[in-house]
């Protein structure tokens, strides 16, 4: 397998000015992407794994900046292309799947006509090979009656085939990489795992690479090749996904798995519980941001702001801990 | 065992109505469809199921906080739908809701002292007694006495769902209805307010009706669990039972759809096809047939019934009445 990432973020920090003054949203994300794989980002609201993907795409909103860092995506650095080059890497090569379908479609126009723009606009088909070309995506992503669906408007499809539709429209120039963020969050359990299925199937046939953002750790564990887990703005471990739930480096990392209620094993009288509350980007403590939700935090974490450390293969964590085993 | 909540063949319709000038009624949303359960006193029921099944409807209705088209509700020794507006204020100090996000549900301008106390001054409490009530809740929920003079967008969601949990406190309820009580909370302070609400039940013996879509949530939380699709209750059993024998096909699909806990585990690929059929055009004989892998001819004509398969576990599948 080709090893060379497809994708590759070294120390990305955006600034966020509010009224409130300016903070960094994320800070020092460094990570890769290799071709044809999955990449979970799993991390709380304010971790920072929606700016990381906006920051790569260039499509922070206005009080946001990009203060450091670079983004290299198949040999470009997405950071100094031109406006022009960035739309058609955003139109051709990475395309983006977002939580709310509804919002991403135009509510007066037919998916029809949705899911040929880009087809049109980006490839230049003519309009009857655009229709054809159309009508075989919504099949590919497995809507029951394309010819149909293709006439129909976004508000009479329910909330998994609007999903499948937004879909079809980001595959629909062939993209080499999909950013998902949050893709099924808004949807019922058996609408998600179908989506879910749907994505896992067709990054195989199209062998495409994925980055999946999400806040649930079973969506990972079953969907992630890799993940990264975020908190406070930093990538705080960084694995691939069975050593992450095997072994996982960071307190984090295994607070949240310890606090999941189990479906299958024997279930706790009480829930192993993360103390505490999500550090405010204004309030953010001393250290290790997570110090004081820490149950091994001791006086140097919150001194003493932890950098990736090597805890296995292709395994890192940001803990003090591991600094004491290897100094 | 007593039950404190008895619902008896509950149904809520909606009318549709259509037309830009001359308003006609053509149709109708069956959101609630004949559901009936009891709920012990000191017990967790949970309802489970997809969004528009219901779920949320029936937690109103057992408070009429929704009047029911048809169906009862008994409450302790109360008659809920036959209560007149005075003794229905009466009978809702003992009932509760806590929504799945309370943040949106609270005045701005009102300090939490003032959130908690207000159902207690609705109820006509002296000004010293809430006063005093309100420092006793705080530290139950978690929160400390400073927080009292603070207004509720200082606080974390988590803490905002303290908050919701203590005000549904305020006045001991015995019932309370909680609907999606952590769904909008941030993974990491979900299990504290899991901790919190068991217990609290435990510690004053409150029954609890928990709504969720959460299977993982449901697990831990509840006594017997009921499973709704479209306005039914398809299947019903105490926890163990249902998680290790499901027998209706859609109780299956949505165990199937859950995320598997860690990478490797064996998971089939999901047993469910399309999405929920709408509660506007119900489908005839079984709500479930257009979705289900196992459907035979009986199940397009013959809706089936929620029948006993012993245990107080039931389910409403042809194919499974005909295996007992």
């Amino acid at each position: 397998m080709d090893e060379t990432p497809l994708l590759s973020v070294r120390d990305l920090t955006v600034a966020f000015d509010t009224r409130r003054g300016s903070f960094d949203a994320i800070r020092g994300v460094s990570f890769d992407l290799r071709p044809g794989r999955t990449l979970g980002v799993v991390g709380e609201s304010g971790s920072g794994k929606s700016v990381t993907a906006m920051a790569m795409m260039r499509l922070l909103p206005e009080a946001a900046r990009v203060t450091a860092g670079q983004v290299r995506f198949a040999g470009r650095d997405l950071r100094t292309i031109t406006e022009r080059q960035m739309r058609s890497v955003r139109g051709r090569e990475i395309a983006m799947v977002f939580q709310d379908p509804m919002a991403s479609l135009n509510p007066i126009f037919t998916i029809g006509h949705q899911v040929m723009e880009p087809l049109v606009l980006q490839l230049g088909l003519a309009g009857s090979a655009a229709r054809a070309r159309a009508t075989e995506l919504l099949s590919l992503v497995r809507i029951p009656s394309p010819a149909q669906t293709m006439r129909a408007y976004p508000h009479e499809l329910s909330g998994g085939m609007r999903q499948r539709v937004m879909i079809a429209i980001a595959l629909s120039c062939g993209p080499k990489l999909l950013i998902a963020d949050e893709p099924t969050t808004a949807l019922d359990v058996t609408t998600q795992a179908q989506i879910l299925e749907l994505l896992s199937d067709l990054q195989h046939t199209l062998h495409m690479s994925v980055l999946l953002i999400t806040h649930d750790l079973g969506v990972v564990a079953t969907f992630a090749d890799d993940v990264l887990v975020m908190y406070a703005g930093r990538i705080v471990e960084r694995s691939p996904v069975a050593a992450l739930f095997e072994q996982p480096g960071h307190p984090y990392t295994e607070g949240l798995l310890r606090s999941m209620p189990p479906l299958e094993d024997d279930d706790p009288e009480v829930l192993p519980a993360i103390e505490g509350n999500v550090a405010s980007p204004f309030t953010m403590p001393s250290g290790c941001a997570f110090h004081p939700r820490c149950r091994y935090a001791w006086d140097a974490c919150t001194r003493i702001l932890p950098s990736l450390m090597s805890v296995g293969e292709r395994h890192d964590a940001a803990c003090l801990r591991h600094a004491s085993v290897t100094a | 065992m007593t039950a404190l909540v008895r619902a008896d063949n509950l149904v809520k319709h909606y009318p549709v109505v259509s037309g830009a000038f001359r308003k006609r009624v053509t149709g109708s949303v069956r959101a609630v469809d004949g559901v009936s359960f009891t709920i012990a006193r000191g017990e967790t029921l949970a309802l489970v199921g997809e969004s528009g099944c219901g779920k949320s409807t029936t937690g109103r209705l057992l408070m009429r906080l929704v009047e029911p088209t048809a169906g009862t509700v008994r409450f302790d020794n109360l008659e809920i739908s036959e209560l007149d507006s005075k003794q229905l204020r009466a009978a809702r100090r003992r009932m509760q809701l806590v929504f799945q996000d309370p943040g949106s549900a609270f005045n701005p301008r009102m300090t939490v002292a003032s959130l908690i106390a207000e159902p207690m001054r609705l109820a006509g409490l002296s000004a010293a007694a809430r006063r005093a009530r309100v420092l006793e809740l705080l530290p139950l929920v978690g929160l400390a006495a400073e927080h009292a003079a603070r207004y509720p967008h200082e606080f974390s969601g988590g803490q905002r769902q303290r908050i919701g949990i203590a005000r549904a406190l305020a006045l001991q309820p015995d019932f309370v209805v909680c609907d999606e009580p952590v769904s909008a909370l941030d993974v990491s302070v979900q299990a504290q307010v899991i901790n919190l609400l068991t217990n609290l039940q435990r510690v004053f013996g409150l029954t609890y009706l928990f709504i969720s879509h959460d299977l993982r949530v449901v697990r831990h939380v509840a006594d017997r669990v009921a499973v709704m699709y479209l306005g039914r209750i398809v299947e019903i059993a105490d926890k163990v039972t249902l998680y290790r024998t499901p027998q209706h096909p859609y109780t299956r699909a949505l165990l199937s759809a859950v995320p598997a806990h860690r990478p490797g585990a064996v998971r089939s690929r999901t047993e469910v096809v399309g999405e929920i059929a709408s509660a506007r055009a119900v489908p005839p004989g079984c709500r479930y047939h257009t979705r289900c892998p196992a459907v035979m001819p009986v199940c397009r004509t013959d809706d089936p019934a929620l029948v006993d398969l012993g245990d107080g576990h039931r389910s409403a599948c042809h194919l499974v009445h005909a295996v007992h």
